[in-house]
């Protein structure tokens, strides 16, 4: 039996293949995009390609993620936390407090044997989120993927007193203009970042161990600013993007083991591999 | 017979006034840029040149404003909020709420008959409570701030935005174009978030007329409405409105000339 986890991010699509050992078979990264909201069908026949699977022989089907619903050939949607919480802790069974830094949000869940007991979120600001760091790269025009190495050169990193993107995006340029290293400006920045969401996640009380997840998590600058927030080692997973869809792979995994175990059918729905036609 | 300067370094704009037995006699405005002190210099000159004056005549100079450190030539450095104030009042007298939208902060200030300060609340954390959060939606629209204003007043139905983050903002707008949404009804959706972001400010502080608008949001006919029809208030707007601080450092000089005088 094969199971899909597929998360739809504000930025990114993320697809899970997985069999009942769970052994992963497939795993893509895709962006999202306006265009591509509605296309999960493609990252899908790509995971599908990759794990030399045809579309049935996939047991079922778990989306989640922010687009969840834009997937009409899952057969179940499950929300993010829930997802996420079952993917880090199948792969830190210790783990006590996740970080997620997404594109568009960022969120701490405290978790205490593979359950969530609370969580934290910000969706309403672009500050503490991958959009401020995209936003800025885009001023100090270096590819957002390039700052992680750039930030590690820094000697003297700079204090970034916006918390407003938009702000600090000026003040980020009148650095420059004042002859101020990019190292120093970059490093500042991940520090403005990793404070800002470790000040929101400290309302859970932070303990060990500390697992980072989502893009920010493939930032080695970003990673390394949280350590220093922290004050504690923070864990981050081979492929930080995927555990929401590992989660959901093995969420949905878990359905079918206690349908079948009930000798209950398995609740599936009729599905084709097909492109979402509706918009939320 | 004395000449006194007020000056006022904004983050995006910058103003100047001399003033002369209490009227204005000359003013400036020119962009900031990046570097105070040449922005203050050159506003200096120009003033100067529009009044035919020398800086020997000019008796005192106030500076005030975000940048207020680099004018050089400053006889003192005068907080906003108080200039603000004093510079509403010697207009309208009767105003006891100043709503003061500029491009990177908005501060709602209350002040008494004299145009002191009482008490004030500001908000320079977020672009989504600035003018700055108009500019980049503009940017987005393609259009020039000057003509957003009466554009948005068209609206029969604004959108509604779901942050109050102009990062997001700006991506919502994207979204709305592509479903369809016109020009004016999202304009009108964007007043609607700024105007309750600064309404917020005013209920914080309670409401107490009359009650003025100064900086560049004074310019903008679609924030005067949104926030009046938010409040359900009537806003009297001074001629010049983002000259205000500048009048009110240069009246501050002005008394404080006298006081060293005298």
């Amino acid at each position: 039996m094969y199971f899909a986890g597929v998360d739809i991010g504000s930025t990114m699509t993320k697809v899970v293949i997985m069999d009942e050992d769970e052994e992963v078979c497939s795993r893509i990264v895709g962006t999202t995009g306006a265009e591509h909201r509605r296309l999960a069908n493609k990252v899908m026949e790509e995971a599908l390609k990759q794990a030399n699977l045809p579309f049935n022989e996939i047991s079922y089907v778990v989306a989640t993620g922010y687009g969840r619903v834009n997937v009409p050939f899952a057969d179940r949607q499950i929300t993010e936390l829930s997802c996420h919480t079952k993917g880090v802790s199948a792969l830190f069974p210790n783990v006590r407090i996740a970080i997620d830094i997404g594109g568009q949000d960022a969120k701490g869940m405290k978790i205490i044997n593979g359950n969530l007991v609370d969580f934290v979120m910000n969706d309403k600001c672009a500050a503490g989120t991958g959009r401020f760091l995209e936003v800025i790269s885009d001023a100090l025009g270096i590819k957002v993927e390039d700052l992680g190495s750039i930030s590690l050169r820094s000697t003297n990193k700079v204090k970034i007193s916006s918390v407003c993107t938009i702000f600090a995006q000026q003040e980020v340029v009148s650095y420059l203009s004042e002859g101020t290293p990019l190292e120093d400006i970059v490093a500042g920045l991940h520090d403005a970042i990793a404070g800002r969401v470790v000040r929101m996640v400290k309302r859970l009380k932070i303990e060990p161990d500390v697992v980072l997840t989502g893009g920010g998590a493939n930032n080695i600058g970003v990673v390394k600013a949280v350590r220093e927030n922290i004050g504690c080692e923070v864990l981050v997973p081979e492929d930080p993007l995927l555990s929401g869809a590992l989660g959901a792979a093995i969420l949905g995994k878990e359905t079918v083991l206690k349908a079948l175990a009930k000798g209950e059918p398995v609740p599936k729905k009729e599905r084709r591999l097909e492109e979402a036609t509706f918009f939320t | 017979m004395a000449w006194f300067v007020g000056i006022d370094i904004g983050s995006a704009t910058s103003k100047g006034v001399i003033t002369k037995d209490g009227d204005l006699l000359a003013h400036h405005l020119l962009p900031s840029g990046t570097n105070y002190k040449m922005a203050a210099e050159k506003l200096r000159e120009e003033l100067l040149s529009k009044a035919s004056l020398s800086q020997e005549e000019i008796a005192y100079t106030v500076a005030t404003g975000r940048g207020a450190n680099n004018v050089l030539f400053a006889d003192q450095q005068v907080a906003d909020i108080i200039c603000c104030a004093r510079g509403i009042n010697n207009i309208f007298s009767s105003v006891r709420t100043v709503i003061d939208v500029e491009d990177q902060s908005s501060q709602v200030i209350r002040i008494d008959e004299e145009g002191r300060v009482i008490n004030f609340a500001n908000s320079e954390k977020c672009a989504a409570g600035s003018g700055r959060f108009l500019q980049v939606i503009a940017n987005v629209l393609r259009m020039d701030l000057k003509d957003v204003g009466p554009l948005s007043l068209k609206s029969e139905n604004p959108v509604t935005f779901t942050t109050g983050c102009a990062v997001f903002g700006e991506t919502e707008v994207i979204s709305r174009i592509a479903e369809g949404n016109s020009k004016e009804d999202i304009l009108a959706g964007v007043y609607k978030a700024l105007a309750e972001k600064i309404c917020a400010l005013v209920e914080r502080l309670g409401l107490e007329e009359q009650y003025a608008i100064t900086g560049g949001g004074g310019l903008d006919i679609g924030l005067i409405k949104a926030i009046e029809g938010k409040l359900g208030i009537q806003l009297l707007v001074p001629p010049y409105p983002q000259l205000v601080t500048a009048l009110g450092a240069a009246i501050i000089a002005a008394e404080k000339c006298q006081l060293t005088e005298g």
